[in-house]
């Protein structure tokens, strides 16, 4: 890359949430946009230069047309492309809907139906091929800057997602499943967020999407040993990353 | 860390009433960190003692264990900028106080992995300030399996004191000439020669309770034909694949080492972690090769590692029988039930 790399931040179906983190990038703000030209964000700023970008940072699912064609622009505009937090990664929170019928889902909102044309929600990759992935929601700070730095080095992020639990034992949490009985994602959920939930006591409710070879069908079953009956297993596993095949496997376990 | 025959020492033997072994670690803690059991919710952890009113002696374990004050879950070797490195040494005298005789154990089996080809430069600094102030277990834990694997309840050798507690009072035995220059620092009353007696007794109390599942020597057999036992993948059914189990132990030495860089690209430090045969990329090597993709594999190495390998690198087994894993497992997983469903109980 000859001079600053440029970036540009994107939207799609999102509560911005993932773009706010950017901005509370504080302690480092100054360095990153020192070794950045962020070149289009409107959610940060009134001048927008049009691309092409060095690095794309999509924020939010897939739910409707117009958002595939914005994502495919984004793809041919970006040399690489970053999909910015769980709703980009594996549709998010927005993806909750994808098991009942669409207009059901609408009806529940909407009045004026004939406007509402939506799809199911998607993380990005369904529709254009992904660099990296973001996790969380919101992303974790630290990791973002994680992949700035390497994308100014030109090396691919060295990252493992083993499961929170990892995490939360490195920092001595009293463990929200076995001490307390709460049904908590951690032992499936991608590390990276430092176990942030559980530290605050707070079970960890998986945003982070499935950890590297998770066992979901086991900690369906450990759920449903706690009182959990099926259907309250299903929505744990179909909070965030539903759309994986790991946590689709949790599931339906029971 | 030279450790003499207790038997030498009889006339070193002290007494401390137990509302004043607070003050034992206030007395050390002008000198050292010390390093003890202290309350967090409804567990306990081993942690740098504030007072000795933070001292929990009635613990029955910690949610980490001891390993961490000598190898650090995170820590970073050494720092670097433009073409300089510069080292980072934090060891500093330390105190491990009240440390039950499996975790030491643990101690001195890391000792030897710290040591047994290559020296660890940062665990021999750390280790060669730790003191080690033990105390024999007279209770037994839900899932202590100790007595089974020779390694408490209670302790020979390995410690600079040794409590024990004798109802109202401890009885504090010395272990090591490092242990005479702890009590240098402290000003305890001379213990009466009954009062091993009464020791013993105490601790022949705590060895009934135990129940005896299995020889270590039948859990050795038992392993060596079973490694293609089709129990291995109903047990891969229900392990989580977590690593709970590998950062409680308190004999897991493996670590990953890694380089991070600052925004400048220029400055960074090189940190290592403890990492953790369970998780799928552990075995991952360069172009992609991954030795142990499946989660089957993966449960065996680690309970093939403390129960079998371990032996044939050190001499000794490498579980302790601390039961950490035990606790610490969402989906309840016991080495000895896995020994005991692979001999076809």
């Amino acid at each position: 890359m000859s001079g600053k790399p440029k970036i540009a931040v994107y939207k799609l179906s999102s509560c911005a949430g993932c773009q706010l983190e950017f901005l509370n990038l504080e302690p480092v703000l100054l360095d990153v946009v020192g070794a950045l030209d962020i070149s289009y964000f409107v959610m940060a700023k009134r001048d927008n230069a049009p691309g092409p970008y060095d690095i794309g940072f999509v924020e939010g699912a897939v739910t409707c047309g117009e958002e595939i064609a914005k994502l495919k622009a984004a793809r041919r505009d970006c040399k690489t492309l970053v999909a910015l937090g769980s709703c980009a990664c594996f549709g998010g929170l927005p993806s909750i809907k994808n098991w009942e019928p669409q207009r059901e889902v609408e009806a529940r909102v909407y009045s004026e139906l004939w406007a509402i044309h939506s799809t199911k929600a998607y993380g990005i990759d369904q529709y254009v091929p992904v660099d990296a992935y973001l996790r969380g929601c919101p992303i974790d700070k630290g990791e973002l800057v994680e992949l700035i730095k390497n994308c100014l080095l030109g090396a691919a992020p060295a990252w493992r997602f083993p499961a929170v639990c990892t995490e939360c034992k490195i920092k001595e949490n009293v463990c929200l499943l076995i001490y307390e009985n709460k049904p908590c994602m951690g032992p499936v959920t991608a590390a990276g967020c430092g176990a942030l939930c559980p530290t605050y006591g707070k079970p960890c409710e998986g945003c982070r999407g499935p950890a590297h070879d998770a066992n979901a069908p086991s900690l369906a079953r450990i759920f449903g040993d706690l009182g959990l009956n099926a259907a309250d297993v299903t929505r744990y596993f179909r909070k965030y990353a539903g759309t994986t095949p790991a946590f689709q496997e949790g599931a339906e376990a029971l | 860390m030279a450790v003499a025959k207790v038997s030498e020492r009889w006339a070193a033997m002290s007494l401390v009433p137990k509302e004043e072994v607070g003050l034992l670690v206030d007395g050390l803690a002008r000198h050292y960190q010390v390093i003890g059991p202290k309350q967090k919710g409804k567990a306990f952890v081993l942690e740098k003692l504030a007072s000795g009113q933070e001292l929990r002696l009635d613990y029955q374990t910690s949610i980490l264990p001891p390993r961490k004050a000598l190898i650090r879950p995170r820590e970073t070797m050494f720092s670097f900028h433009d073409n300089q490195v510069e080292t980072v040494q934090d060891a500093g005298p330390q105190v491990l106080f009240g440390l039950h005789p499996c975790d030491v154990h643990a101690l001195t089996l890391l000792d030897q992995v710290f040591s047994l080809e290559y020296e660890d430069p940062y665990y021999a600094a750390r280790r060669q300030q730790t003191y080690v102030v033990a105390l024999n277990c007279t209770t037994v834990g839900e899932n202590c399996f100790c007595y089974l694997m020779g390694t408490g309840p209670t302790l020979r050798d390995g410690y600079d004191l040794l409590l024990t507690d004798l109802g109202n009072e401890y009885l504090v035995e010395v272990g090591s000439d490092a242990g005479e220059e702890l009590l240098r620092h402290l000003s305890l009353r001379p213990a009466p020669r009954v009062r091993v007696v009464e020791k013993e007794k105490r601790l022949d109390q705590v060895r009934r309770q135990f129940r005896q599942q299995m020889e270590v020597t039948e859990m050795r057999e038992v392993l060596a034909g079973s490694y293609n036992h089709p129990a291995w993948r109903e047990l891969a059914k229900d392990c989580l694949g977590c690593g709970n189990c590998t950062m409680v132990c308190p004999t897991c030495f493996c670590f990953q080492v890694k380089d991070q860089l600052e925004l400048d690209l220029n400055h960074g430090q090189r940190v290592r972690e403890w990492d953790s045969c369970l998780l799928w990329d552990y075995s991952l090597v360069a172009l992609g090769h991954n030795f142990r993709p499946q989660l089957e594999t993966r449960l065996k190495q680690r309970l093939y590692h403390k129960l079998y390998y371990y032996e044939d690198q050190i001499g000794t087994p490498g579980c302790v029988g601390c039961g950490r894993c035990v606790t610490n497992c969402p989906a309840g997983i016991h080495p000895l039930e896995v020994v005991a469903r692979l001999k076809g109980e």
